[in-house]
């Protein structure tokens, strides 16, 4: 283990310094560097960059064996952390864009022309990106905990010093070039293993088109031990259930702050649109990915290890089930492992899969690395959108209007710090499994900021009692039905409380349509800002009449 | 500044506004349309794969990503079409973006 060791360590601090020294290169110097880095960065870069930022701990390390273990019903992450790129590129990213505002709390707050509701989206922001900050650092603590060895909270706490020292100093800018970096990193981690566990076992190089025969074969193997098969479909819950996290997993990806705030870095609505689409280019790769991953897990624990003496099993068993997350017990005493005997948890399919296929020493260390700038550049970029949530919304546009540029940059390092800490503090003991925390995240995401920000783009009669009413409505029914569906038992067609984001939506929507049509019409202002919305930036709507500016901003 | 004919301005936002149904109609058959008729759908194999499990792990997801490309090539095509100039765009947008 010693040579795993160093292998590992270094290529863990050889990819630390990378980071760092980016983040000095690029530090913030402007409050526009810090929040939205100075709204320069090609549209490819931004994709990896959504891309690192996107894809956390519960990508990396989660996803795999969340589809190892529940077969198609795992497909609806597949599925659902996709195609919400469809929905936040056609319905908001480029308007958002044109509306040119920092925050997703801003843009609520001007454009219902209300603190109230600023101040509601800000609190959202703090507590879906808290939440979801809280299992990215345990992620990232299970792996330094593992991989040396040391007590996952200490582990935790290095990744908290880390993270705090690279958003606070970078801000954005920093964070953006970082997250370049670090998808380039993962993506590699990712991918490696799944083409050597595809040599080995079919012969192909390229997993994508090789795991096909596998997952026929598994089928065949499932059937003769008498248990459903890997790919039939609503066996871990109804279809009902598959299509509500399916659509809570979309809504939720269009409405998560640190992600749409990616879209105010690009230069113009063109410029999101393509981010868009290269971002979910570079996510596909890892997403197409993670079934084969699973595949070739399942394929080989069933053929290599299970049906092995229980005296006999190789040197990785032991280390596993030391954590807990594996257990082999030969319940009926015959001597011999079978499948049914072998439990294993589905965060480390990942992280075990390179030692249980004999990967060899890089190419764990590799993984190790790779899960680590997963669970950091996310943690990075939730980090700046709770500092910009509280620094920008609550303390610069409704505490302190006139506070100079020095001092908010100031608040906002130090509220990174902070919310990393206390977020490193619940990491120590978290509530839940990664996967768990990060549904939540994007139920109460679903529930609250997707009907805001479609209404708010789309339709110019919504006003701010409407939005009120509409996110405290979303937020409520949200929370209240994970908790009905958590501890009370109560359901609705079988959907559990990682799909309450649908009903929380379709509340938000009712309440902020109704209470909008009840209440006065916003201001013929904003309602033209928001037809405006509807152009290029060149194109300019204006008292019910749209003018093609051929003169640059001053006439505007 | 040019004042453009409303029903110029009105046929750019009906444009947009068209390809983009049916680009959401596309990717909801492929993903909410294909799961909601899994168990029939699953007699037919693809490269090894049940029909189902194909889409839910690969299908959908090359066509969310084509469908994001398409959308964005077609994009500057319209603005194109309508004689939206780029550069334009971007000396406008850094210059009326709120900056503070």
């Amino acid at each position: 283990m010693d040579t795993q060791f160093l292998v590992s360590l270094s290529i863990i601090l050889a990819t630390f310094a990378l980071y760092i020294g980016i983040a000095i290169y690029n530090k913030a110097k402007a409050t526009s560097d810090f929040y939205v880095a100075g709204r320069g960065i090609p549209p490819i870069f931004n994709g990896m960059a959504i891309g690192a930022d996107w894809m956390s701990a519960a990508s990396f390390i989660g996803m795999a064996g969340t589809i190892m273990l529940l077969g198609y019903d795992g497909l609806a992450y597949i599925m659902g952390w996709t195609g919400g790129y469809l929905l936040l590129t056609f319905l908001l990213a480029p308007q958002l864009r044109k509306y040119g505002r920092y925050t997703v709390p801003e843009f609520i707050g001007d454009r219902y022309n209300s603190h109230t509701a600023r101040v509601i989206a800000a609190i959202c922001t703090i507590i879906i990106s808290f939440t979801y900050s809280v299992g990215q650092l345990s992620g990232s603590g299970v792996v330094i905990g593992r991989l040396f060895e040391i007590d996952a909270k200490l582990g935790t706490m290095i990744g908290v010093v880390l993270i705090a020292f690279y958003a606070a100093f970078g801000g954005m800018k920093g964070i953006t070039w970082t997250q370049v970096a670090q998808y380039v990193i993962l993506i590699i981690a990712y991918i490696i293993p799944v083409i050597f566990m595809s040599l080995q076992i079919t012969g192909n190089p390229a997993p994508w088109l090789s795991y096909g025969e596998i997952v026929g074969k598994m089928g065949e193997l499932d059937r003769e031990l008498g248990i459903s098969e890997y790919f039939a479909p609503f066996t871990n819950g109804t279809k009902w259930q598959f299509l509500a996290l399916m659509f809570t997993l979309m809504a939720g990806t269009a409405g998560l702050p640190h992600v749409i705030v990616r879209f105010y870095t690009v230069s113009t609505m063109k410029a999101a649109r393509w981010s868009g689409a290269w971002a979910l280019l570079f996510i596909g790769l890892l997403y197409l990915s993670a079934p084969a991953y699973a595949a070739f897990s399942r394929f080989i624990l069933m053929t290599k290890v299970a049906g092995s003496k229980i005296t006999e099993l190789p040197g990785w068993t032991k280390s596993w089930v030391d954590t807990g997350k594996l257990q082999v017990a030969d319940s009926n005493g015959d001597g011999i492992l079978q499948w049914s005997e072998l439990i294993i948890s589905n965060d480390i399919v990942v992280m075990a899969t390179p030692e249980i296929a004999n990967l060899g020493l890089f190419v764990i260390g590799l993984v190790a690395a790779g899960a680590m700038a997963a669970a950091l550049s996310t943690a990075g970029g939730l980090m700046i959108a709770i500092s910009s949530a509280f620094a920008h919304d609550i303390f610069y546009r409704v505490l302190k209007p006139n506070s100079t540029e020095k001092t908010r940059l100031s608040v906002a390092r130090w509220s990174i710090v902070v919310a990393t800490l206390l977020a490193g503090l619940i990491a120590l003991n978290p509530p839940g499994a990664i996967t768990q925390i990060v549904a939540w995240a994007f139920a109460l995401a679903t529930g609250t900021f997707f009907p805001a920000l479609v209404l708010g783009v789309w339709w110019k009669r919504s006003n701010s009692q409407g939005v009120i009413a509409g996110l405290l409505v979303g937020l409520g029914v949200t929370l209240a039905y994970i908790f009905a569906a958590k501890y009370g038992g109560f359901t609705i067609l079988g959907i559990i409380d990682t799909g309450a984001g649908v009903f929380g939506a379709a509340a938000a929507f009712i309440a902020n349509i109704v209470v909008s049509l009840m209440t006065a019409a916003p201001s013929q202002k904003i309602q033209d800002e928001v037809m405006d919305l509807r152009y290029p930036e060149q194109m300019v709507y204006k008292n019910g009449e749209v003018w093609l500016n051929d003169d640059g901003p001053k006439s505007v | 500044m040019k004042k453009i004919e409303k029903k110029v301005a009105d046929s750019y936002f009906r444009e947009k506004t068209r390809n983009m149904i049916i680009y959401f109609a596309i990717g909801f058959l492929a993903s909410f349309g294909v799961v909601f008729f899994a168990e029939p759908l699953s007699d037919i194999t693809i490269n090894g794969f049940p029909f189902h499990y194909f889409m839910g792990a690969q299908g959908a997801v090359l066509t969310f990503i084509i469908l994001l490309f398409v959308n964005a090539k077609m994009g500057d095509a319209i603005d194109r079409k309508y004689g939206i100039d780029e550069e334009k765009n971007k000396q406008i947008s850094s210059g009326k973006v709120l900056d503070h």
